[in-house]
């Protein structure tokens, strides 16, 4: 058998630009796992989830940091979540099952989403232009979440410090998304 | 030329000097004008001609009410018609020049319209331009839209670029004028989030203009500090040059902000920004507009609105006339005598049309008492007034003032109906106010400066009382000035033509004809007219137009009623309701993960939804796209072909039930499904008919991975998720999409296996017996890499499809490459899939129609009947299960040479071609270079019992017909050797 081997080449990978004191790169080698609660069974998955990551899994709209700082977790429904972590091989899936012991199904999520991280005093400026949820810090603390659409595009935002947002959104689509942001930075700085 | 009419005073920065151009001629300004108060300043009355007659035409008003003082802004692609020089910005190197004149401005050729006026009343192109009907679009409609009209557009592409945002707030107020100042200064000591926005440059509104004092200084000065105070607050958000346009649903209400628009260049940036504010409350502040009053000849240049008069003269420094007359029906238009006199501008009268004595002390001035002005003299500015008693009072400017409007709009976008009050001769806002919202000041009536600020302190508390915050300070204070004021809309005296709409040049006379040709309910007025229909909305001619109508009538003015206030307040350009949407920006697009790889080795691309695939992959020497698609369709089915299938929907089941949910959303049986294998899958809508197809594998016993047609992927999913959470909560399933988690590619033809063999890693059994057809399980690939494989064949050949995570998508597509040189494989486009599917006699989309039943299609079979499933009972009805039902068949020309037309209908040899006739349809073609004829897949009664039967396949739109052959659907290996091979 001949040897081939796979390059990886996700869609926003290196993108590094600087408006001003505003930053939006992308973070590298994110992977992302849906987690999803078994009807009946929500307690014993929540249990699971806050033995494997030392953390509860969050209220609907919020993310939580694992106790040892590497993963988050972000509550989007009911039954729905992810875990956010670095991961570089394709493997993330698997990993998070391994801990959880079939107590919440799992889907791999990474290749699913790109993302982006805007950082800076005036990103919630730039943001207004596309995002129609209340970013203002009394209406949306650090560590909510919301899922949105900016542009047409489905967009998961995530507080992550008072002036820094990481966006989440399809990555077939990352082209028209990283357009988007990019043009609100530019139009506002 | 200088500014001859300039004099001391007002808000303009002398310090700078600003040069502009009119009609080319350079004039000179200050930061602080606008461009009409720069105008009067150079001495320029005579601005614009008007709509249908090309009369002369001067500045009427100072605000955004403005109907006469249109111009052309800017030049080549940047060059803005219509736009109101009274709201205009003034900025050095602003060029503006007058539209709707044919030769200058002076001598406008087409003025000759004018003494034509007898003949081209109200309802006149209807009358006139009926016959003969087919002249209307050629020569009626051109004619009139080049003689009428007014700016011209630059007929290039926009090269400014537009935003759109979306804000958020406890409070807006609307307005920054003193109830709105009022409003806010209370809401935001109070600590609520507020958005002040006003359509101004320079917030104050009235105070601006007037001379009146608040909390014991000058307005103007109060407005300045109380904006610096709003300014201060990290709570506030103030949006100057920003006009909230319209009230929406919730709380939500639309604002145009004018970012560049008083800036030489936009440097770039946005011009205009198009906000969607989300409010919790709202104080609507607008204020009101002066109403004029109709007379003969009333639109003479120097004919102008009183408060207007005085807002040039106390806020840009600009007299617009040298011997002054004002003709009032009210109190407040002797204030416009007074400011002036007090400014050393000669009044020289004040007609009052009440007999009531004078209203305060005008120096210099002549009151007549119970007298109106009936016509004017001067064609392109005014020289003299002449009075209902017959006496002319010489005067180069008449300030008129018939009262004054509540700018209710906004009460009114969402069907509010405002109220009449006598006592004001207007109307307020009514009852009925959209959600959230509190009026104050004069747009709610309170039309003395006193009450306008008690009142927008008191709604501020009001609002705030709502939002659970408490109300801090007080209302600022000052006098309630005079504000008597009589219904007086029209000069019954004057012979000559009274102008009620400048922008449409409606007259009194018109009016009175309309209601005499029975067009009486106000909004028939306004279209047989075009009263209020212009870029002006009527702001200046509504109310005097529906009082005249009232009055003709002999009904009372609320009877009448108003017509329907409807969002935008003011004009919105189309670039900003576009905003970033304009050429490839226009929607975003969605690439496959092999795009880069496509681009590189000549792929056409074609948008499929928001999917950009790969068409085909042309060779060089190949002479068009057929060369390629058929090279690209044989040697797949003679060796190898790949495709890049990434954009069908993907759809990751899981949970306990997830068999059980797909029983039920699919009309074919999923219960018994074996882990490891695919089935194909048909889903129905609710009423029976057909809604998408697809194949979902068993990955595990509770997990499973459906596709769907790219088409339907997010309506699929929708729809699973509707099923999940409403109709069976109590089943434990889960979705979530994975469509652009994995690149999955089509490897199709004899040297399918040869070729993944090369690359699925070896402890994988690729043999017939070890992963034969319908097959599907988790493989690795190129030494480890997690991947998908699915043994399912869209082409008909031995196929499968192969998935790897996205990010290495590009990558695969070059080692399939790579690893199909030895066999030739080819990448093949959405034309080649065509193509095959065409011949394999697969349903897509063009037969998924939204019209066609399983039986039509041919899988009435897979209608389980054993089991309930989503659209299973309605397929039941008779009418869609009748014996002559269409059926989804092959066809062939009976001439081989000939090529089948797609949308053709069917008829029987010897039958009349008419609709009763209709036997079917064809809905896909294709010329089948195995084959080498065209073939077609198509719908025609009974067509599963007609095999070998000749019909005429015609299409009238095309005008050709042809005798078709109805053969089997499955054109190649009907038996399907070759993909269970």
């Amino acid at each position: 058998m001949a040897d081939y081997s796979l390059i990886s080449t996700p869609p926003l990978a290196g993108t590094d630009l600087r408006f001003g004191t505003c930053r939006i790169t992308a973070p590298a080698d994110l992977a992302l796992v849906s987690l999803a609660l078994p009807l009946g069974g929500e307690d014993a998955a929540q249990k699971a989830i806050a033995k494997a990551f030392g953390t509860a899994l969050p209220d609907i709209g919020q993310s939580a940091a694992a106790s040892d700082g590497s993963t988050t977790l972000l509550r989007l429904g009911i039954d729905q979540g992810f875990v956010m972590f670095t991961h570089a091989t394709p493997d993330a899936e698997r990993v998070v099952a391994a801990k959880l012991g079939g107590a919440a199904y799992t889907t791999d999520q990474t290749d699913v989403w790109c993302a982006l991280d805007v950082t800076g005093p005036d990103c919630r400026r730039a943001l207004e232009r596309i995002c129609p949820i209340d970013l203002h810090p009394d209406a949306f603390t650090i560590g909510s979440l919301a899922r949105t659409t900016m542009e047409h595009l489905g967009v998961i935002v995530i507080r992550t410090d008072t002036d820094s947002f990481r966006l989440l959104s399809a990555s077939s689509s990352a082209q028209s998304f990283l357009h988007a942001v990019e043009t609100s930075f530019a139009n506002v700085m | 030329m200088s500014q001859i009419n300039r004099i001391d005073g007002g808000q303009i920065d002398r310090s700078k000097l600003l040069s502009f151009t009119f009609n080319g001629r350079e004039m000179h300004g200050h930061p602080g004008d606008t461009l009409a108060s720069a105008l009067l300043a150079n001495g320029q009355i005579l601005v614009g001609r008007s709509f249908k007659y090309h009369r002369p035409r001067g500045i009427l008003t100072a605000g955004s009410e403005e109907p006469n003082a249109l111009v052309q802004l800017r030049s080549g692609a940047r060059q803005e018609p219509n736009t109101r020089a009274t709201v205009t910005e003034l900025f050095d190197g602003l060029t503006a020049t007058s539209q709707n004149h044919r030769g200058p401005l002076e001598f406008d050729l087409m003025a000759v319209t004018d003494f034509a006026s007898p003949f081209l009343s109200a309802g006149f192109y209807y009358k006139t331009f009926m016959w003969p009907r087919a002249f209307w679009e050629k020569l009626y409609e051109p004619a009139i839209r080049s003689s009428a009209g007014l700016g011209r557009l630059s007929m290039q592409d926009d090269p400014d670029h537009y935003d759109k945002g979306f804000l958020h707030c406890d409070l807006l107020v609307i307005g920054a004028g003193p109830s709105g100042l009022a409003a806010a200064l209370t809401a935001a000591r109070s600590g609520a989030r507020v958005i002040l926005a006003d359509e101004d440059f320079t917030p104050g509104g009235r105070l601006n203009s007037e001379t009146l004092s608040v909390d014991n200084m000058a307005g103007a000065d109060w407005a300045r500090m109380a904006v610096a105070e709003l300014a201060s607050l990290p709570n506030v958000r103030l949006m100057t040059r920003t006009t909230v346009y319209g009230a929406y649903d919730h709380g939500t209400y639309g604002a145009l902000e004018r970012c560049t628009d008083h800036l030489a260049d936009s440097g770039g940036k946005p011009r205009q920004v198009l906000w969607r504010i989300y409010s919790k409350r709202a104080v609507l502040a607008a204020g009101a507009t002066e109403r004029p009053i109709a007379f003969g000849n009333n639109d003479r240049p120097g004919v102008m609105m009183a408060s207007a008069v005085r807002t040039y003269v106390n806020r840009f420094g600009v007299a617009p006339g040298k011997q002054v007359a004002v003709f009032t029906n009210n109190d407040d238009g002797w204030r416009t005598a007074a400011d002036l006199a007090a400014r050393g501008v000669s009044v020289v009268a004040i007609i009052d049309s009440r007999d009531k004595p004078a209203v305060c002390d005008v120096p210099g001035a002549r009151h007549i008492r119970g007298a109106a002005v009936k016509d004017t003299v001067g064609r392109k500015a005014l020289k003299s007034v002449t009075l209902t008693d017959g006496q002319v009072i010489p005067t180069d400017c008449l300030a008129v003032s018939g009262g004054w409007n509540p700018n209710v709009h906004l009460t009114c976008h969402q069907r509010g109906r405002p109220n009449w009050r006598d006592d004001l001769q207007a109307f307020v806002p009514g009852d009925s106010l959209p959600v959230g919202m509190q009026v104050a000041g004069a747009a709610n009536g309170a039309m003395t400066l006193g009450a306008a600020l008690a009142e927008g302190h008191a709604q501020a508390a009001r609002q705030l009382d709502a939002l659970g915050l408490t109300a801090k300070g007080s209302a600022p204070q000052a006098e309630d000035e005079p504000r008597d004021c009589a219904g007086f809309w029209h000069v019954k005296e004057s012979a000559k033509r009274a102008w009620v709409d400048l922008q449409n040049d409606v007259t009194v006379k018109d009016i009175k004809q309309a209601n005499r040709e029975g067009f009486r309910s106000v909004e028939l007025l306004k279209r047989y007219t075009t009263m209020g229909m212009a870029t002006d909305q009527g702001k200046t001619s509504n109310i005097a137009g529906l009082a005249i109508l009232a009055e003709d009538a002999g009904k009372p003015i609320p009877e009448v009623g108003t017509t329907i206030f409807r969002p935008p307040y003011t004009p919105i350009p189309i670039g900003a309701l576009a905003g970033r949407a304009r050429g490839k920006d226009f929607r975003p697009y969605r690439l496959t993960p092999s795009h880069k790889w496509a681009s590189e080795n000549g792929a056409t691309f074609v948008e499929v939804g928001n999917w950009l695939r790969a068409q085909w992959y042309a060779r060089p020497g190949e002479q068009g796209w057929r060369d390629s698609v058929d090279r690209e369709a044989l040697q797949t089915r003679q060796s190898v072909g790949i495709c890049d299938v990434t954009t069908l929907g993907k759809i990751d089941i899981q949970g306990r039930d997830a068999a059980e949910f797909l029983n039920r959303v699919y009309s074919n049986a999923f219960l018994k499904l074996p882990v490891g294998k695919v089935r194909y899958g048909l889903m129905l809508r609710e009423d029976g008919i057909a809604y998408d197809d697809g194949t979902t594998a068993r990955m595990s016993e509770n997990h499973y991975v459906m596709t769907t047609t790219t088409a339907n992927a997010v309506l699929v999913f929708r729809r699973l998720e509707f099923a999940r959470q409403c109709l069976w909560p109590g089943l434990d399933v889960h979705l979530i999409s994975t469509t652009d988690g994995w690149a999955q590619f089509a490897v199709a033809g004899p040297n399918a296996r040869n070729l993944l063999r090369k690359v699925v890693d070896e402890a994988h059994d690729l043999s017939n017996e070890g992963f034969p057809f319908m097959a599907c399980g988790e493989v690795t690939v190129c030494g480890g890499m997690p991947a998908r494989l699915f043994r399912i064949s869209f082409s008909g050949e031995l196929a499968y499809e192969v998935a790897v995570p996205a990010r290495y998508g590009n990558s695969m597509m070059d080692v399939l490459m790579e690893a199909g040189r030895e066999f030739d494989a080819v990448p093949y486009g959405t034309e080649a899939l065509g193509v095959m599917r065409i011949e394999k006699g697969h349903a897509a989309g063009n037969e998924l129609n939204g019209q066609t039943t399983a039986l039509n299609l041919g899988l009435g079979g897979m209608v389980s009947q054993k089991k309930d499933c989503i659209g299973q009972t309605l397929s039941k009805r008779p009418e869609m299960n009748r014996d002559d039902a269409i059926r989804l068949v092959g066809f062939r020309p009976v001439d081989r040479s000939k090529k089948l037309i797609a949308g053709s209908h069917f008829i029987t040899k010897g039958d009349e071609a008419i609709m009763d006739n209709d036997q079917g349809w064809m809905s896909s073609v294709a010329y089948s270079p195995s084959l080498g004829h065209s073939i077609g897949l198509g719908f025609i009664k009974r067509g599963h019992e007609r095999m070998g039967e000749i019909v005429r396949a015609m299409s009238p739109v095309h005008d050709t017909e042809m005798e078709v052959e109805i053969v089997s659907a499955h054109f190649i290996d009907p038996e399907g050797d070759r993909l269970r091979g």
